[in-house]
């Protein structure tokens, strides 16, 4: 276990620093040259853009630009912003730094927990009309982009019936619809899955034998039959965590929250790509560590994969 | 077995699958919208009209119009075109590539294999979604960088599951045989292990469509994918948006066009992957 935590943990670190590379190589590739951009009305100005070049280290040879680079991670500044001067990236995004992973965590959490009950719901009355009824809704669920079933949402809770506010950020009924935005697609989901799971584990022997020998409906479920069923859900969980990250962004833009998701759509248009690529960094740590996370936890309940024996996919 | 035996079946189990019926109706009246909907349009969708700005729906405007008084229904008829043009060059390319890279890493192995799949593993370690966003961002916004970023993150998947179900396939006896009898590798490839793999292939990409229908209309959305004044669903969403109080139709038609047409792209990808590969894991 030990072992491949280890081999896991130095993966890990690779992965990061092929994201660093391929951060720094795309800015190489951005059309146009970010000083005479920041210059805009003084670009007659020479000295100016010599010393403003000297100072985002612009005017050296690339290699030591790249060591820049990492010593700028290293020390947690990220360089500085091309969109507000002589101010570091780790300023301009320290506001949002605690708002995404937080709405992130929180919607994963509750999909879990809501999916596996309607996965469950679903399964026991497998072929009945709560069954069917639940699957139309899943499909639904997964199948609308969040910011069309922004717009639904939005007309209908804020401004037909007035219950909750089009935007905002701050207040516990200004978090309702974002967060229950990011949460119904990954709920359906893994509702979906658990379903699916549940009804190829409810068909094996040792369910049967439990029933045989008289036990409860409820225990049969729930002790023995949704602990197995976990197991192989725990490994998709990574995957929809990527894409609840990647919903931060339009939810995030949506409802005007100042959030990493948003901060990075802003930067993209202000051509502020330090900012833009300090934010994509932080989101693959992130959803890389999450990822850890779920494969040593899915390695600790299953010993085929600490063994050397990949996953399928 | 009879001529026609396997095709016939397929056909049967169908028309028994409700999803599958359900999802292919509905695929194909987006699939007709998008051929031949354009021609038929009640009006030109980039005709900028300022009597008819945010015109509610009447008889001229079916769908009332938009911030520039163009029709939101001739609009949304020509976006299908722009969602469907994307989704299948997308598609057409990270099958080229996909299956062609996994044949050949499963095919050859050793440094060839560990080139490829580790280049498919640098991919996979970011969101795929987010990883789009930033391609798009360099590149700068457009039909053509929509494209390419949307088939710079879907072709690994493909590669990995070509590479997957060739190796299965490689320790088959016919294999050995062909390999004995001569036959060139490329030949081995497009005649041994295609149509073996094919099936599954299909499942992947049926989901696929859905996922890459989603994801144009995304970055569209968010400003950085396809560009006016050509019409798609995620530029329309969002600027319905900013006017859902006054002026609904628009957000809320376009969102229901994106909508349906993901329903029925997800329904059929979901009837085919139990028609023809039962065992097929989600992802």
């Amino acid at each position: 276990m030990l072992g491949y935590a280890l081999r896991r943990i130095v993966g890990l670190i690779g992965v990061w620093f092929v994201a660093i590379v391929l951060t720094f190589v795309a800015v190489q590739f951005v059309p146009g040259d970010p000083i005479v951009a920041m210059l805009s009305d003084q670009s007659g100005d020479r000295a100016l853009e010599a010393r403003l070049r000297a100072e985002y280290g612009l005017d050296r040879p690339l290699w030591v630009q790249f060591v820049d680079y990492l010593r700028n991670i290293a020390n947690g500044s990220f360089g500085l912003s091309f969109r507000y001067a002589q101010t570091p990236v780790s300023e301009v995004i320290a506001g949002g730094l605690l708002i995404t992973p937080l709405l992130a965590l929180v919607s994963i959490s509750i999909a879990v927990m809501l999916g596996v009950l309607l996965g469950v719901f679903a399964a026991v009355r497998q072929n009945s009309w709560a069954d069917t009824a639940v699957i139309l809704v899943l499909v639904t669920g997964i199948s609308i982009p969040n910011f069309a079933m922004a717009a639904f949402l939005v007309y209908v809770f804020a401004i037909q019936l007035g219950w909750l506010p089009v935007a905002g950020w701050g207040r516990l009924d200004q978090m309702l619809l974002p967060v229950a935005i990011l949460v119904i697609p990954p709920t359906a989901y893994i509702a979906r899955l658990t379903r699916t799971y549940m009804l190829e584990v409810l068909s094996r022997d040792y369910i049967r034998t439990a029933r045989a020998k008289g036990l409860r409906q409820r225990l049969v479920i729930y002790r023995h039959a949704l602990r197995n069923t976990l197991v192989p859900l725990l490994t998709t969980v990574g995957i929809i965590f990527g894409g609840l990250l990647s919903g931060t962004f339009v939810v995030e833009t949506i409802f005007n929250i100042p959030g990493l998701g948003r901060m990075a759509i802003e930067s993209i248009f202000a051509r502020d790509y330090p900012v833009t690529m300090t934010i994509v960094l932080l989101f693959t740590v992130f959803y890389s560590l999450i990822n850890l996370i779920v494969d040593l936890a899915y390695a600790a309940l299953d010993p085929r994969i600490r063994l050397g024996q990949e996953r399928g996919t | 077995m009879r001529p026609g035996g396997a095709a016939s079946d397929f056909g049967l189990r169908f028309r028994r699958n409700r999803n599958a019926v359900i999802g292919a109706a509905i695929v194909t009246l987006v699939l007709l919208t998008a051929l031949i909907g354009p021609f038929f349009v009640p009006h030109d969708p980039n005709r900028v009209n300022m009597l008819a700005v945010w015109r509610p729906p009447d008889s001229t405007f079916w769908l009332g119009a938009d911030a520039l008084g163009r029709d939101v229904f001739s609009r949304i008829v020509v976006g299908a075109r722009v969602s469907l043009t994307v989704a299948m060059s997308v598609l057409a390319i990270t099958l080229a590539v996909g299956t062609t890279l996994g044949m050949i890493a499963a095919w050859y192995g050793g440094w060839v294999d560990a080139l490829i799949m580790r280049t498919v593993d640098i991919i996979f370690a970011f969101p795929e979604l987010i990883l789009a966003i930033l391609i798009a961002a360099i590149l700068g916004p457009g039909l053509t960088t929509v494209i390419i970023a949307l088939s710079l993150v879907w072709w690994p998947g493909i590669a990995r599951l070509t590479r997957a179900l060739v190796l299965s396939l490689k320790e088959e006896m016919f294999i050995d045989a062909a390999i004995a009898s001569g036959t060139p590798v490329a030949k081995i490839m497009w005649r041994h292990f295609l149509p073996n793999i094919a099936a599954p292939l299909i499942v992947r990409a049926s989901i696929g469509v859905g996922f890459i229908i989603m994801a144009e209309a995304t970055l569209s959305f968010l400003g950085i994918g396809v560009q006016e004044p050509q019409p798609t669903w995620g530029a329309m969403i969002r600027d319905g948006l900013t006017q859902l109080r006054t002026d609904p139709h628009l957000a809320l038609w376009a969102s229901a066009a994106l909508g349906i047409t993901m329903i029925g792209f997800n329904l059929l990808g979901d009837g085919l992957r139990d028609i023809l590969d039962p065992r097929l894991q989600e992802r």
